[in-house]
Order: structure tokens, then sequence, then C-alpha cells
């Protein structure tokens, strides 16, 4: 008997068909990964299982009965947790009423059972106690908590419904090592008690620690489901990518050395502000300088600061040879800095506007243009969409009508039309598929060779010993180490990430 | 959904048949109610409120809950501003438009400041500006005249231009095609739009966000002026309050063109049959012979019942 | 143990700031303090016991009004026509307490029918914002002018006196001590009561995020008109209060007291967007609204300059309630 069944389940959002045939199948005591490129349909596939998403046809069973699943709370009578990769918290709630907000316990009807909120809430706590962090308790505001904490509150309300079915979208994206490992931990435990959990992650690494099976998803549509340990991660890449690929660029090496004599694209003196402190480093043209380290150690604050999205306090930098001072983005851009975020529902995406809209707001600012003709924008805009190999239907239908990936792509792209002459990229390849990711490197590498100075942080190391020609590895805040030529190993990246400055 | 559904469904579409229905029922309602004469003088109406309904809706695109409740007073203020300047004289028309457009810039600044630099939410600082207006309004009606009309402004407003359409009208029309075309092909126009949708993702795009909203507030403030004046034209002479109603009217009229509230999303076309959509309920049920009771029920019950055509949130569970 | 780089919050800030988390109200408190002493200054006769219960005697309407508004602001919404349901309750009590003798039982019977439609008006709004789906800014309006409609419908033209024994326990003395000291201690532990119920807890987290509220399987629906239901209830108390204090009936009488009501939210420091609300803060501000224009009187402002001064006064505390607001939940 399985716990959960999905038979053919499908969701259309207007023309577009972001689920075309789900068919899942859940055992007791099992982790099951789900895995899949942006736009596969994965996520849609646990929105409906939860609830929130209503589907277009198919069925569910769970225990082998059929099911209506009419809503969230529908979800939760149903024995279904859900772990959003969004977060569903509210921020002026403390943790504890976030645990418990679902199901409040309550006296004479009408008012919170205080203490049996805390006592319910504290078994949840308890569990991630050693690896919370500083500033983590029962009453703290979650707004005032790091990412990392906040998505440890998620695991915790996901838990507290004690649901014999769990979902897991996507929950180890913030946190650190120790913390995934604690997490697991659980997690195995939940197997033991035969629950069935499905699991949703980019890293390979994970789902080889923690999956039991794993279903492949490709366009809407379940390719196939293997035992993982009946297969390597290779087959399971190639099964998601489709077609006959090889593995994705982001394996090869990347030099070591750049020609010598090469001008300065970028140099950064004592440079502190908000979130690091005492950066000096030098890009050349050409080169791409890797930002290594756990994540929120000073990288992306870094690469914000230099773009003018963030406060500096002392220090210099200087681009082309001349100071440069950049106290917002517009004046970054202006001087040449491009900068891409890895977090595009907050930075890049001007969603509800067509997809021109999104490529052409830079290219604006740098010729000083006042009029928006659609001809020559579109002349502009089509050979920086095709570098990527974005896949649209039309450049003025809304940018939402796109995957996740061809999202992040368009938003890469608007950085394309004028050559900048400092690339940052803050973590873009954060939430997008293989191919996708494969493509952008391949982009990168050839911008890095006409010339331009790259900054690279990226979440992944592969990512990063894969392209990078130096990493200058990050701790608290500052750079605990360079590595260069062959010290540009994993395992020197991870002694020299957890290395104090 | 077929592509039919969807055509009836937009907005305009939906407001230009209900403006059809409304007539034909005012027609049997009272007869002559859509004479040609008594259309020219809807639309005369309808032309004051769309201007001043413009300016709303570049407030509201911009989002971050973008809104100005200060318009009525603007309006007011800017039609005692212009009659004293114009004082009856056609020599003085020109000088009472700088003099208006000052006034509203002036205002619309003020607001802009406020929202931008000091981050009050839009809804109270036009709210506290416009208490600001009107109490400055008690105290300038203490001191000076309400002034007169220019009788060249007079003919420009009521009387007919060209084609047998008055002045005000053709004003009307020109300012919705320069609509338009700034929010379909400027650069300007565009960068609404974003601050509306992503306000973050425009900032960090290079758009200048705080210049531009305040920029929106003071196009606002100007246009509320502009009708201001015109309504002077409109009544001969300026008395108590004459803008108050634009306020909610303004808003209503941005909202039935399909504008969301949350900024982003619509455009002025939508707005100007909005706008004349309300004109043509507002004046039914006046001619309509009920008392003001059973006027306002009518009113409100209508308004909710056109509300569910436009713009209803998004359902929970897509 | 070197100090992170990372760390944004200096020692003394967390101070401020949890002295701020746990008592939100402490700004409006403190401009509060401000203009008491201002009034004070100008007139030391307005700091007098019977001034302030003057003061609290008029001001509890707004007070009852800036309370039902918080609630509703709570879930991230807002109701325009809060001011029009305390019209309509007012005459509807006024009128219904005149028809029938206007004794005891008939007040009490009366008060008990002002509640029930207060309730109405605040389900219909809940249902037109929530479960309709309009938007609330001109749903609440459209309503607002309905309600109004009917308040017209019930009294045409203001002016039908409330029974002399409404009116007089209102402005009288129990046991020594003003009526009116009693509804305020009432209301205290009302609200008290109110802060500990799941609904305000569902309430809060429903403004916070709505679709991650609905995600963790709240009733969101439910709950916002649960909101607006609340909204009405103590619109309905503000009629009371109202009625009580001008002694009659007038179907136009909360036309400007909506969108003071708005601005007493704001000044008490609330969120107008949701999910961060004090209802102490909202009483606060609707006081300070009141002592701002007795302080503009009392300053001797010549007659014609005093609404003008009013209007700016209040645009002054306006700002210093959002920064402050802003401060607390930053």
């Amino acid at each position: 008997m399985s716990k959960l069944r999905l038979n053919g389940v499908s969701k259309a959002y207007g023309a577009t068909l972001a689920l075309r045939r789900g068919d899942l199948e859940i055992a007791a005591g099992e982790v099951h990964v789900l895995m899949g490129s942006n736009g596969s349909g994965k996520s849609t596939l646990c929105k409906i299982i939860a609830g929130s998403v209503r589907p277009d046809g198919g069925q569910i069973l769970i225990n082998d009965k059929r099911v209506t699943i009419s809503g969230p709370q529908a979800a939760r009578a149903a024995g279904i947790g859900i772990f959003y990769q969004e977060l569903s918290l509210a921020s002026h709630r403390s943790v504890e009423e976030n645990i418990c907000l679902s199901a409040l316990p309550v006296k004479a009807g009408l008012f919170i059972d205080r203490a049996a909120m805390k006592a319910r809430a504290a078994r949840y706590i308890a569990l991630f106690s050693e690896v919370s962090g500083e500033g983590f308790h029962a009453e703290a505001l979650v707004g005032n908590l790091r990412a990392d904490q906040r998505q440890l509150v998620e695991i915790m309300k996901a838990l507290a419904s004690e649901a014999p079915i769990l979902i897991f979208d996507e929950p180890t994206s913030a946190l650190d090592r120790a913390q995934v490992d604690r997490f697991f931990e659980i997690l195995r435990d939940l197997k033991g008690q035969g629950r069935g959990i499905i699991f949703i992650s980019h890293r390979m690494d994970e789902i080889t620690a923690i999956g039991d099976r794993v279903t492949i998803i490709r366009d809407g549509e379940t390719i196939e489901t293997l035992k993982l340990s009946e297969t390597d991660p290779a087959t399971v890449i190639r099964l998601m990518v489709g077609g006959a690929s090889d593995m994705p660029a982001a394996r090869s090496s990347a030099p070591a050395v750049v020609e010598t004599g090469a001008q300065t694209a970028i140099s950064v003196r004592s440079l502190s502000g908000k979130g690091f402190r005492d950066v000096s480093f030098e890009v050349a043209k050409g080169e791409i300088l890797g930002l290594g380290g756990l994540h929120g150690q000073g990288q992306s604050a870094l690469l914000r600061a230099i773009f003018g999205a963030s406060t500096v306090s002392s220090g210099e930098v200087t681009i082309g040879g001349e100071r440069y001072d950049a106290k917002s983005p517009r004046d970054a851009i202006r001087r040449g800095c491009a900068y891409v975020s890895g977090d595009r529902g907050r930075d890049g995406v001007i969603s509800g506007r067509p997809i021109i809209e999104n490529v052409t707001p830079i290219h604006y600012l740098r010729d000083r243009l006042m009029l928006a003709r659609p001809s020559s924008l579109k002349n502009k805009a089509m050979p920086a969409l095709e570098a990527m190999h974005t896949k649209f239907a039309s450049l003025f239908h809304p940018i939402n009508s796109l995957s996740g990936g061809n999202q992040q792509k368009v938003i890469i792209a608007r950085w394309l039309i004028d050559r900048p002459d400092v690339l940052l990229l803050d973590d873009p390849t954060k939430g997008i598929d293989l191919q996708a990711k494969a493509d952008l490197f391949a982009l990168i590498r050839q911008l890095a060779a006409e010339g331009l100075g790259i900054l690279l942080y990226s979440s992944e190391d592969a990512e990063l010993l894969g392209n990078a020609n130096r990493i200058l590895v990050f701790n608290g805040g500052s750079v605990t180490r360079e590595l260069t030529g062959d010290d540009r190993t994993r395992y020197n990246l991870y002694q020299a990430a957890y290395e104090a400055a | 959904m077929s592509s039919v559904t969807s055509f009836f469904k937009q907005p305009l579409v939906v407001a230009l048949i209900l403006i059809v229905a409304l007539l034909y029922l005012g027609q049997s309602l009272s007869p002559g109610f859509a004479s040609a004469d008594q259309i020219l003088r809807l639309l005369i109406v309808a032309s004051l409120l769309g201007i001043v309904a413009a300016g709303q809706n570049v407030v509201i695109l911009g989002g971050r809950e973008g809104i100005d409740l200060s318009v009525g007073g603007v309006v007011s203020l800017s039609a005692i501003i212009a009659g004293n300047v114009m004082n009856g004289a056609d020599g003085g028309i020109l000088p009472a438009v700088l003099a208006c457009l000052a006034a509203g810039a002036f205002f619309g600044l003020l607001n802009g400041l406020g929202v931008t630099l000091l981050r009050i939410p839009p809804l109270v600082m036009t709210l506290g500006m416009l208490g600001v207006l009107q109490g400055l309004l008690v105290v300038i009606r203490q001191g000076i005249p309400s002034g007169r009309a220019a009788p060249g402004l007079s003919a420009f407003v009521t009387q007919p231009l060209a084609l047998g359409i008055p002045g005000i009208i053709w004003l009307w029309i020109v300012i919705g095609l320069f609509m338009a075309f700034m929010l379909n092909r400027t650069v300007f126009g565009h960068r609404i739009y974003a601050i509306g949708s992503n306000e973050h993702a425009a900032y960090m795009a290079g758009v200048p966000v705080r210049l531009m909203r305040i920029g929106l507030f003071m196009i606002s403030g100007m246009f509320a002026a502009i009708a201001g004046l015109c309504l002077l034209g409109y009544s001969g002479s300026s008395f108590a309050n004459v803008g108050e109603q634009y306020m909610l009217s303004s808003i209503i009229a941005v909202v039935f063109g399909g504008t969301s509230l949350a900024g982003g999303k619509g455009g002025y076309t939508g707005t100007m049959a909005g706008a004349l959509l309300l004109v043509i309920l507002q004046g039914i049920l006046t001619t309509v012979n009920i008392d003001e009771s059973g006027r306002q029920m009518v009113f409100g019950a209508t308004l909710l019942l056109l509300m569910l055509f436009y713009g209803r949130g998004r359902a929970m569970r897509a | 143990m070197t100090s992170t780089a990372t760390d944004i919050s200096s020692p003394r800030s967390g101070g401020l700031r949890s002295w701020l988390e746990r008592y939100p109200f402490l700004p409006a408190l403190v401009i509060l303090i401000v203009l008491l002493a201002l009034n004070g200054l100008f007139s030391p006769n307005s700091l007098s016991y019977r001034s302030l219960t003057g003061l609290l005697s008029t001001y509890m309407a707004l007070i009852m009004l800036a309370i039902a508004q918080t609630y509703v602001v709570s879930a991230g919404d807002i109701d325009l026509s809060a001011g029009a349901t305390l019209s309509l309750v007012n005459v509807a009590i006024v009128v219904l307490m005149e028809r029938w003798g206007g004794g005891a039982g008939a007040v009490l019977l009366a008060l008990a029918l002002g509640v029930l439609i207060g309730l109405a008006c605040g389900l219909v709004n809940g249902l037109v914002v929530a479960a309709l789906r309009l938007q609330a800014i001109v749903a609440t309006f459209a309503t607002s002018i309905f309600f109004t409609g009917l308040a017209l419908y019930v009294m045409p033209v203001a002016g039908t006196p409330a029974p002399a024994l409404f009116w007089r326990t209102y402005g009288g003395r129990l046991l020594g001590l003003p009526f009116v000291f009693y509804v305020l201690a009432a209301l205290a532990v009302l609200l008290y009561f109110l802060s500990r119920t799941r609904i305000i807890t569902e309430l809060l987290a429903v403004g916070d995020d709505q679709q991650a509220a609905y995600q963790t399987g709240l009733p969101v629906v439910a709950v916002r008109i649960k909101g607006y239901l609340l909204c009405g209830l103590f619109s309905a108390l503000a009629a009371f209060c109202l009625t009580g204090d001008t002694a009659s009936g007038d179907p136009l009488v909360g036309g400007k007291m909506t969108l003071y009501s708005v601005a007493a939210v704001v000044l008490g420091g609330s969120a107008l967007a949701g999910g961060w609300t004090t209802v102490v803060g909202s009483l606060l501000g609707a006081l300070t609204i009141g002592l701002v224009n007795s302080l503009v009187f009392f300053m001797g402002t010549p007659s014609e300059w005093q609404n003008f001064v009013q209007g700016l006064a209040i645009l002054i505390v306006l700002m210093a309630g959002v920064l402050a607001g802003r401060r607390a939940r930053a």
C-alpha cells in the first residue's frame, strides 16, 4: 500500500501548461526525492498536494483511497504537511506563534492557551537547539531572524503538523552544514516512524545522502522513478536534461592564470561596509574572480556595496583607472557596472510587464533614451536573449508567462545589451535548471574572453571551481584565503571557509 | 477561455458597453437624457473629472499604495487662484494657468517629499495635506473675493470650439493621447510601470525611484490644478469646496478603468471610460425623481455592482 | 571571540528596540504627553479635571472608531465606511429610543439593536471585501455611500433628540466618578481580553502575509470578515458614545470621523499595511487629535486660521507617528 499516489495530475495557467501529467508514488518510511529543472512542474505538483493550487485533472490517492484536496486546511486534515520554498511565515509574529499558527491551542474557544502553545512549540525548537544560532528563541520575532534561522522555523512548522506525509521544497537552501546534518537526522527518524517524505533539492550531494528513491520530472511530465542506490548522478542529470547531452559544462576547469599584461578592470582597496571588512583585490580584464565561503559571509554584501545598493564605510574602489564611488545602482550602472542577483523576485523581475520591458531598463539608462521605439528596441533585445537560448513566445508577452529559469535569463540579458566593464554576479544560478546554468557559464566565459572583469559569487562549489581563475574565500565578512592555481580544490575551499579571518 | 470572452472581459470594453446601456436607461427614464446637448454637457463634466483622474491614475500606477487624496483641495484652491489672477480679463488667462500649475506642482512636491523622504504612506500624507489645504481655503476665502473667470476661459469650457465640441473636451482628448503615448512609448512611462510593479527591481536597474515618485505627485497636483482652472470656467466663479467630490470620484474612475490600486497595471484609456461611466451614472441619479436617501443607496449599490466587473482580487487558490 | 563584521545592530539600539516591541504605543504616549504639556502651557485650565473629563467625553467616540479601524487594519484591510456605520447606528438608536418611550428598557433594547446593526454593516463590508474580493478602499467607500443613504432614510433631517435618560447617564456621574471613566475602564478590560484571543493573532498573521497565512491553513476569508465584524461592533459602540455626547441624531455626523479614525491609527504607530498594530496606540492617537484641536484653540489662533493650523498640526503629528511607528517595527 502506498502512502500517497498521484495519477495524471495536470495544471495549466492560462495558455501555459505547468504540469502535463504528474505521476508520483510515495511509500511509507521513505525519503522520495523529486528532481527536475525549473519550469518542469515539480513545485506545482507539491502545491497541488498541499492544497494551495487547484489541479485541472488527475487523481490523488492517500492510502489508496481517492481524496479531494480543496485547500490547505483540507490538506492538513488529510495528513499532509509542507515546507514552502518561499516560506510561509508571519514576520511580525514570534517563532512559537508561527510554529503553532495552523492550529493555535485555545481555551474556552476564544482565548489562546499560551502555556499549551509554548509547550508545543518548545518540542520542535528543542530539535534544533544546538544549531539554531545566536538570537534564536521562542519569543523572537521571525522578521528579526537570519535567513537560515527563518528556514529552521519553517521546518519546525512543517514538523509540528505531525503529518504522515511531509513535503519539503528546497528546505536547505540557506542552511549551513551543521543544520543540514541535524535536519537529515530528524528525517531519518521520521522515516523510521513510517512517514512518507517528499524532498526537493538542487544539491546532488544532499540528494544522495538522504534520498531513497528519486522521481524525475521534465517539461511537466513524470519521466521515471529510480532507486538512488541503483543509479548515479550522471544518469539522473541526463534524465533531467533529456536528449543526449553530456555533463554540464560547469564541470570543466577554468585556466589558472589569465594572460599577463592585461589591464585592471576593477581594483578594491581596504573596502569596508555593511557586512564585510577590509577587503582588497584586483580583477584584471578577462579574469573571473570567484568569491567563496559559506553563505552570508560577506560575498553578497560586498557585491551589493560595489554596486551602490549597500553602504561603504571606508576604502577605495577604482574602475578603469579612475576613482569609483557609486552611491546608488544608477551611479554604478553609469560607470559600467552590471549586477545580476540570485534573488530575481526581489531584485530583478518587473512582474506583470512584458518581456521587452524587462530587457530594456539598463539600455534606457546607458543610452540616455527618452522615447521607447519598439522596433529599435527589438533589434537590441533579440541578440541578448538569443545569446542565452531564452525560450519565449513573443517579446510582448508578460514575463510571468515564462518559467523561473527563463525569467532569470531575461534578467541577465538586460545587462548584455550594452557592454559593461565589470560584471558582478551574486549567485546568479540560484533556482535555475542545469541547462540554463550551462548556457550561462558558457556566456560568462565568453564575456571574460572579450575583456570584462568578472566577480562571481556562487553558493555551489562546483560552479566556482569550474569557472573562477582565482577564488577569495570569505568568513565572517573578511577574506581568509586566496586560492590560486592548483590550490583551487574543494578541500581547500572548505578549509578556508571555516578558518577565522 | 476563448478569445471572444477575454475580449469582453477587458475593463475598457465593459465600460463602453455599460456606458451605452446607461445612456439607453437614462433616455428611457427621462427622455432627452441622451440628446446631443445633454451628452455634450455630460462630456464636459466627464472631462473635468477625467483631467483630475489622469493625475490620480499616474500616482496609482506608480505603486507603493500610491493615491492622492488631496486632489479635491488642489482643485478648489486652483479655482480661487485662477479667479483672482484672471479677474474676468482674457489677458489674465495665461498668468492664471501658470499660477495654477505652480500651485499644483508645489503641493504635489510637498506630497512627494513626504512620501519619498519621510516614507509616509501616501494615504496618510495626502490626507494630511488635504486637511491643510482645506484650512488654507478657509483662510483665503476670508481675505479675498472668489474672483471671476475670463470670458475666454468660459467659452473654452462651455462653448463649441471645433466640430461643435467645446474646447475642454478637445483638451481631454489631447490629454488622453498624450497619456497613451507617455505610458507606452516613453522611457518615463515604462519606468512608472516598473516602479509600480517592483520598486526594488527598478531601483536595481537604475531607475531614479524617488525622483520619479515625487514627479508623479507633482503631475497629479498639476492635473488637478488644470481641472480647477477649467472648473472655474464652467461655473463662472468658484464657491466653497467645489473640488471636494473629485477625490473619491477620481479614484473610482481609475479603478473602473482597470487600473489596479496596487500599481503597475492599467492605463488611461480605461480611466477615461470610467470617468464617463461615473458621470453618466450620477447624471441618471440626478434626473430620476427620488429623494437623497434613495439616491445614495442606489449609487452605493451600483458602484458595488460595477466593481464586480473591475479588478477583483485574485482568488487565494488559483 | 571576535565580533563578526556581519553584526548589524548595536546593543544600545537593541535595548530601545525591545522596549518598543513590548510597548508599541510608547511613541504615541510621548506625543500625547507633549501635547498635554503644551495645552497646559497655553491654558492651565485645560488640564483641569473637568476639562479632561470633557475631552474624554467628546472624543470617546473617535477613540472607539479608531479602535474599530485598528482591527480591520490588522488584517491589512481598511474600512472607509466606519463613519457612515456610526451615523447609521446613531440615527437608528435615537429613532428607536424615541419611538419606544425613552425609558430604561427602550434604551437597552435600542442599544442591543444598535450592536446588531453595527455587526450587520461589518458583515456587508467583510463579504464585499473578503468574499467578493473587491478592493477595500473603493468598496468600503461604496458601502459608506450606501449606509449614509440608509441613515438618511431613517432620519432625513438631523435633529431628533436622544432621550434624557441616555445623555444624562453618559454625561453624569456614577458613585462619584464621571460615567465616561467607567466606559474607559470597561473598554480597557475589553481590549485586554480581545488581545488574548485567537482571532487577533490570526488577523495579524493574515495582515502580515496573506498568502503565507493561507498556505498555513488559516481560513483567510473568514478571518478578514471577522475583522470587519469587530470594526462594525466598535463603530456601534462609538455611535453610543457619540449619541451620549451630542444627545441627538444626525445622519451625516460620521462623515469626517472616518478619515480621522485612519489618522488616529497611523498616529498610534500601527502599520497601515497590516500585521503590526497597537490598539492602545490608536486610543492615544484619537486623544492626540482631540488635544491638537484644543491646543490650536487655546493658543489663541485667530478663528479663520484655526482650520489651517489644525490641519498642519495634524499633518506634523501624523509624520511623527509614522516615523516613530516605523522605528518600533523596523
